[in-house]
């Protein structure tokens, strides 16, 4: 091995110093403008023509670029314009390029398609890329929200920072199936095991572009990318230079429906790229985003269940045991009559059928008076990034990055309950080498759940601190007892409990008081495992990774990509969200994938590759994908492909521990929870067959990676002289080993089980695989055209569809059956093409939503975003933005028991933006 | 095609998609939420305006001297209304002039006692033996508890029935509850079974075999404690002295003559009859539920007594009745050792006058005609 190491940097250290050994000595200045506002254009290729040498320019436009010799023709090249050549003969002057803009589709680069850059005409997958310049001219007030335009993507909104997409269903708050990469690092949270998206990560000045690979992507990506995988990559200081900043100032909460006082929307952007040599250049990027979040404020009665609760009728005047869902506290439930009546009908036996009567002899369920997610969360959302890079060109063709990226932040994220995450912090750092055949990459994330808190538990146990629930004086106890009264004193029903609430509720301090805050703040600043609210998570991930492309080497007959990685998980949360209380939980896994490529007949081009996993707590698993591009003519191709993708259970899904709000405890599927719970000595049953009076017994079995196997076929077209871009898709997948939960009950202190023990017993949440197979199938259709004068307009729909859903199985697929976007805009038009706008509508079908959190229906959502720009005049590439996202203000959610989305009205002003 | 053509065709296309845009857009919902059927509810009649009847005025006198027309006015509260006609008020001796003459510490409990704090129509009274318990609004001794209650016995085994009393006309509902005439008022018991026995001249063997069977027990757990609490709910099966003198008479092989003062009996008792033996048979006549005559069966059925919770096998009494017209005739109980039933003496009249359906705070009492023999 050390032998094989020692022949590979030897290998490494010839491509640096042969590359090295390149001579140059004559100097050409230049000047790139465009040519329709005459300003400088930055981040422009500047390329020796039939040479290895290239630069790009500066935020003025202006380049600098060392030759051998002269004459030379200089390439000059960016997306949007239009492709020149300038010959040079002298050096003494500065060369003046007129840059045209040009408006033809279909020019980008990706990269995320095969690992290798190619045109995204010609990518054998479906895939969808965004750059700078659509965030420019997008209407949205975050860049992340770019991503809900692209066909096919669904998002689930939990709060004003924390959104979550992904392609083809099975989305979430929080979502596991679907890998989001910044920079080439995976962005998820080791430990609350949800991408954190664009609350750490990149700032929106530093976005070069994203990729958006759609569907099964774990041949190349490893586990994880099921349903797609999101690409972020950030701007090289090299490529894009000098100081950019962007401020926006908006306001939130407007109109007579609004959740709360009409609000400002803070949002300062700061980035600053400097190359100081052709060798060293570094960035710095900031951003600060402050307002008073979205809410949840579905206010509805829910029948929680463990497994598949529902809306229901009633309100807290009308059902005692009211349990609304961004109504938290109120999970606390006791059957009175059982509870309590019963020990007084012992006492008072004259009073025994008159008990057995009440409320027609059902159950008397009562909760606990509760506080709405508006008076126990803090709107105050915050978020600040901040990162830097330092860049070193070892040769011209081998880059060192050293980069860091951190940020904290408080938002809002549902997974089993709403969590509060308060001074969130997340840092990620690391170190890769770049050169034209290989890189090499080092990194690590850090997590600091900071403050953040379960808002239901942490309410739960607030209502306990000034009122116990249990015992002879407590809070149900009292109420019982005034119930009883009530009615023995011939109020109705509904007057008892009302009656009995008000009563038992003197004292409950009100929301926002001193009392309620000091007494709130102890609980939720408490951890977990000592009867707090508290996660103290700091779980940490160290990952490495290096490719090498041997197609320099192999081109002749095929195109060869070989890679390799290496992840371990440190899970840390002192026993507050894992089994983790006597010491810190390690994960390994590693991975190597082959990728081969060769053209055929000129006209297809095949792509095999094939990635091993393997987790350290899970057998080893092949992925394999095989690729055809067909290319039927100039920019018309047809692709199929066949993809595998996987994901290991999550570090959740391994190792959590946690009791959530309907009184179950999650716990992780590995075998140390069957011996720490006794399930050989007191056996689990199925809670769902105990309630309906069968009693089966739970045997948990090892967990499975969960599987996708998927054909997609697609149709990418460039039309009508590049002013037509047609781009469809259709796919079909199956799903094996699906992970999913099962709610088991224990007796307490073992013996016969019984339906009593519903209510009773300990509750365990386990996950387990899925014997069935799950179907998806959809399609996908994006337009765009270019109309005369710089006008473009588009359109996409996509469907995705999921069948044989064995009964009672929860597949969480929340995808509409149908979902829609059209744009219509301008980039450049008016004086000195100085204006733009863009108009852009979303249509997103009804559908049944299925959450941990909540379940129901949610009706079709239909948003209307707009922006109206103005690029001043000599003011280096500054722009004046007025923009509203959900324009109308038409308040919407995407998720059950999510916060609703309100208008969110902006003006922006940047400055060397491009 | 010039480029103001163009021009001007961009910006109707505009105006069309922003317009459209726009019109699609403006109708996201709210939550989906239930419909809440609109609750209709009139105002009259309540139970207060039923009392204007005109075979009520005696009964409505007296709830409203009660000062509890209010509470029957109230339509935010709900209760059962068990309404003596003024026949029933004649009958059971309460004139409209005795009404209004009464002190009101007889008056109130009378009347509260009619009254049912939760709306009760027949259908939802079970006909199961013996009948349903239902508290009324009437609480005995406040300070001993707010949620002391005394309770009315209502069933619908052989007609319909409030303890004893028969209904004449039921399910006279109004907003906030429900009405039912009596044709008797069932006055509301002030003395625990116990007293009964403890003080009647024609039970005094019967007390020397409850003391009997008592001794070495404490008060809170033998018979004559539980017959003087407050908790308890029985039947009492009150054998006569008669009854017992003849029991005694053939256990003494003839030694003891029935014409012997009771002191003799009661001597024999405390040094003849064992104590077991002595409590076997007064457990075993006592049941642990509260049973009116009425609430017999036609057709003669076991039932446990007391005697079942130390030999739960144990074939308990046989219990039936006989109806001439609406009242109970004839009633019995055996003995599962006996070779013919006891006779219940059939006289209603309330205690302590009566010799059946005596109502108590704790039980009924009937006397019967011979001793109730086990085994």
């Amino acid at each position: 091995m050390r032998k094989v190491t020692s022949y590979l940097v030897t290998f490494l250290l010839a491509n640096i110093i042969t590359i090295a050994a390149i001579a140059q000595n004559v100097t050409i200045n230049g000047n790139v403008k465009n040519s329709s506002t005459n300003e400088g254009s930055g981040a422009v290729s500047v390329i020796v023509k039939g040479e290895d040498i290239g630069t790009f320019t500066d935020d003025k436009g202006n380049f600098r670029i060392t030759v051998k010799k002269l004459p030379v023709t200089l390439l000059i090249s960016s997306v949007g314009y239009e492709l020149q050549e300038v010959t040079v003969s002298d050096a003494s002057k500065t060369v003046e390029v007129s840059f045209k803009p040009t408006n033809i589709l279909g020019q980008e680069v990706v990269v995320a398609a095969n690992r290798v850059p190619q045109k995204i005409m010609e990518s054998p997958v479906t895939i969808e890329r965004i750059s700078a310049a659509n965030i420019r001219n997008s209407p949205v007030a975050s860049y992340y929200d770019v991503v809900t335009t692209i066909k096919g993507v669904d998002v689930t909104t939990s709060s004003l920072t924390f959104k979550t997409p992904t392609t083809r269903g099975f989305n979430s708050s929080g979502n596991t199936r679907f890998n989001q990469l910044v920079d080439g690092m995976d962005n998820q949270a080791p430990g609350l095991n949800f991408s954190v998206g664009a609350i750490i990560g990149l700032s929106e000045l530093d976005v070069d572009n994203i990729e958006l690979l759609s569907g099964a992507s774990s041949a190349l990506y490893g586990a994880g990318g099921m349903n797609g995988t999101l690409l972020m990559t950030s701007k090289n200081p090299f490529k894009y230079q000098g100081l950019s900043f962007l401020i926006k100032e908006g306001l939130m909460h407007t109109g007579s429906t609004s959740q709360r006082e009409p609000s400002a929307y803070h949002n300062w952007n700061m980035r600053w790229g400097k190359k100081v040599s052709e060798k060293f250049a570094f960035k710095i990027n900031a951003e600060l985003l402050q307002a008073k979040d979205w809410q949840g404020r579905d206010y509805r009665n829910y029948q929680r269940a463990a497994t598949g609760g529902s809306v229901k009728a009633g309100t807290r005047a009308t059902d005692p045991n009211y349990d609304g869902i961004n109504v938290y506290g109120d999970e606390t439930t006791a059957e009175i009559r059982s509870a309590v009546l019963n020990s007084i009908a012992v006492q008072a036996p004259w009073l025994r059928n008159f008990i057995d009567t009440l409320n027609g002899g059902a159950p008397i369920n009562v909760s606990r008076t509760g506080y709405t997610e508006k008076e126990v969360t803090n709107p105050n959302t915050v978020n600040f990034k901040l990162a830097g890079s330092l860049h070193y060109k070892v040769t011209p063709h081998t880059e060192a990055i050293l980069a860091a990226y951190w940020g904290t932040g408080s938002t809002v994220y549902t997974g089993s309950e709403r969590y509060s995450l308060k001074d969130f912090k997340m840092g990620q750092y690391k170190l890769e080498v770049n050169n034209r055949y290989w890189s090499l990459r080092a990194y690590t994330t850090q997590e600091n759940a900071g403050e953040s808190y379960n808002t239901t538990v942490a309410t739960r146990l607030f209502n306990e601190s000034w009122a116990p629930s249990g015992g002879a004086t407590g809070w149900f106890s009292r109420y019982s007892q005034t119930y009883l009264g009530g009615r023995l004193n011939g109020l109705t029903n509904d007057a008892a409990h009302s009656l009995a609430r008000s009563t038992v509720d003197v004292g409950r301090p009100a929301a926002g008081s001193a009392q309620f805050i000091k007494a709130y703040d102890s609980i939720r600043k408490k951890p977990i495992k000592d009867g707090g609210a508290l996660l103290l998570d700091k779980s940490d991930l160290y990952s490495a990774e290096g490719t090498y492309n041997w197609s320099h080497l192999t081109g002749k007959w095929v195109d060869l990509l070989l890679g390799a990685s290496y992840k371990q998980y440190v899970l840390n949360s002192e026993g507050t969200l894992f089994a983790d209380s006597t010491g810190r939980i390690k994960i390994s896994e590693y991975g190597a994938y082959l990728q081969a490529s060769r053209q055929i007949m000129d006209r297809v081009n095949i792509t095999v590759s094939g990635r091993y996993d393997k987790n350290e707590n899970f057998k080893g698993r092949i992925t394999p994908r095989a690729t055809a591009l067909v290319k039927l003519k100039e920019n018309v191709n047809f692709r199929v492909s066949y993809q595998t993708a996987y994901r290991f259970p999550s570090n959740q899904q391994q190792f959590i521990n946690l009791a959530v709000g309907s009184n179950v405890r999650l716990i992780g599927g590995d075998k140390s929870f069957r011996s720490f719970f006794n399930f050989g000595g007191n056996p689990i049953y199925d809670y769902d067959a105990l309630r309906q009076g069968n009693i089966v017994a739970f045997t948990p079995q090892d967990l499975k990676p969960e599987s996708l196997s998927s054909f997609e076929a697609g149709l990418k077209g460039l039309l009508m002289q590049g002013k037509l871009l047609i781009d469809v898709y259709g796919y079909y997948g199956t799903y094996k080993d699906f992970l999913g939960r099962k709610v088991t009950v224990q007796k307490i202190g073992g013996g016969t089980i019984a339906l009593s023990d519903t209510l009773n017993g300990y509750r365990y949440s386990i996950p387990v695989n899925s014997t069935d197979k799950v179907k998806t199938y959809g399609f996908g259709l994006g337009i765009d055209y270019r109309l005369p004068l710089n006008f473009t307009i588009g359109a996409n729909v996509a469907s995705d569809i999921l069948k044989d859903v064995p009964s009672n199985f929860v597949a969480y697929f929340n995808a509409p059956k149908y979902k829609a976007n059209a744009s219509f805009g301008n980039s450049g038009f008016g004086p000195g093409k100085r204006l733009g706008f863009n108009v852009a509508y979303r249509y997103q079908g009804a559908f049944l939503y299925q959450g941990d959190f909540a379940t129901g229906n949610l009706p079709v959502v239909q948003t209307l975003d707009a922006q109206i720009s103005l690029k001043l005049p000599k003011a280096n590439k500054s722009i004046i933005k007025l923009g509203a996202q959900n324009l109308l203000n038409q308040y919407y959610y995407n998720a059950i028991g999510n916060s609703q989305i309100g208008g969110l009205y902006y003006l922006s002003f940047g400055y060397n933006i491009y | 095609m010039n480029m103001k053509y163009i021009t001007n065709r961009i910006k109707i296309h505009f105006l069309l998609i922003v317009s459209a845009m726009v019109v699609l857009t403006s109708c996201n919902k709210d939550l989906e939420q239930f419909p809440v059927a609109p609750v209709v509810q009139g105002t009259t009649p309540t139970i207060a305006t039923l009392l204007d009847g005109a075979d009520l005025t005696i009964f409505k006198a007296a709830v409203t001297r009660a000062g509890l027309m209010p509470t029957l006015a109230a339509p935010t509260l709900r209760h059962t209304l068990f309404a003596p006609t003024d026949a029933a008020m004649t009958a059971s001796g309460l004139s409209l002039a005795v009404v209004n003459a009464i002190p009101l510490t007889s008056l109130v409990p009378l009347v509260q006692y009619h009254i049912v704090p939760q709306t009760i129509t027949t259908s939802s009274i079970p006909s199961t033996f013996p009948n349903f318990s239902y508290p009324t609004i009437f609480n005995p001794a406040p300070p001993l508890s707010a949620l002391l209650r005394l309770n009315t016995f209502p069933s619908t085994r052989n007609g319909n029935w409030v303890n004893n009393i028969p209904m004449t006309a039921t399910n006279i509902t109004a907003v906030n509850g429900v009405m039912h005439k009596l044709a008797l008022v069932t006055a509301p018991p002030s003395r625990y079974v116990w007293d009964r026995i403890n003080t009647d001249a024609d039970l005094t063997l019967f007390k020397a075999v409850i003391q009997r069977g008592d001794q070495g027990s404490t008060p809170a757990t033998n018979l004559q404690g539980i017959m003087g609490n407050i908790g308890a709910n029985l039947t009492v099966f009150a054998p006569s002295n008669l009854a017992i003198k003849q029991l005694i008479f053939v256990l003494s092989g003839g030694l003891v003559p029935i014409a012997s003062p009771d002191a003799v009996f009661i001597g024999f008792i405390n040094s003849s009859l064992p104590a077991a033996s002595a409590k076997g048979i007064a457990f075993y006549h006592v049941m642990g539920v509260r049973a009116f005559s009425n609430n017999f069966p036609t057709t003669a059925t076991s039932y446990n007594t007391l005697l079942n919770s130390a030999i739960p096998t144990h074939p308990g009494v046989r219990l039936v009745c006989t109806f001439t017209g609406p009242g109970v005739s004839a009633a019995s109980v055996k003995g599962a050792a006996n070779a013919t039933a006891s006779n219940i003496a059939i006289n209603p009249t309330p205690d302590p006058g009566g010799t059946s359906d005596q109502h108590f705070l704790n039980s009924t009492l009937h006397k019967i005609d011979q001793v109730l023999l086990p085994q």
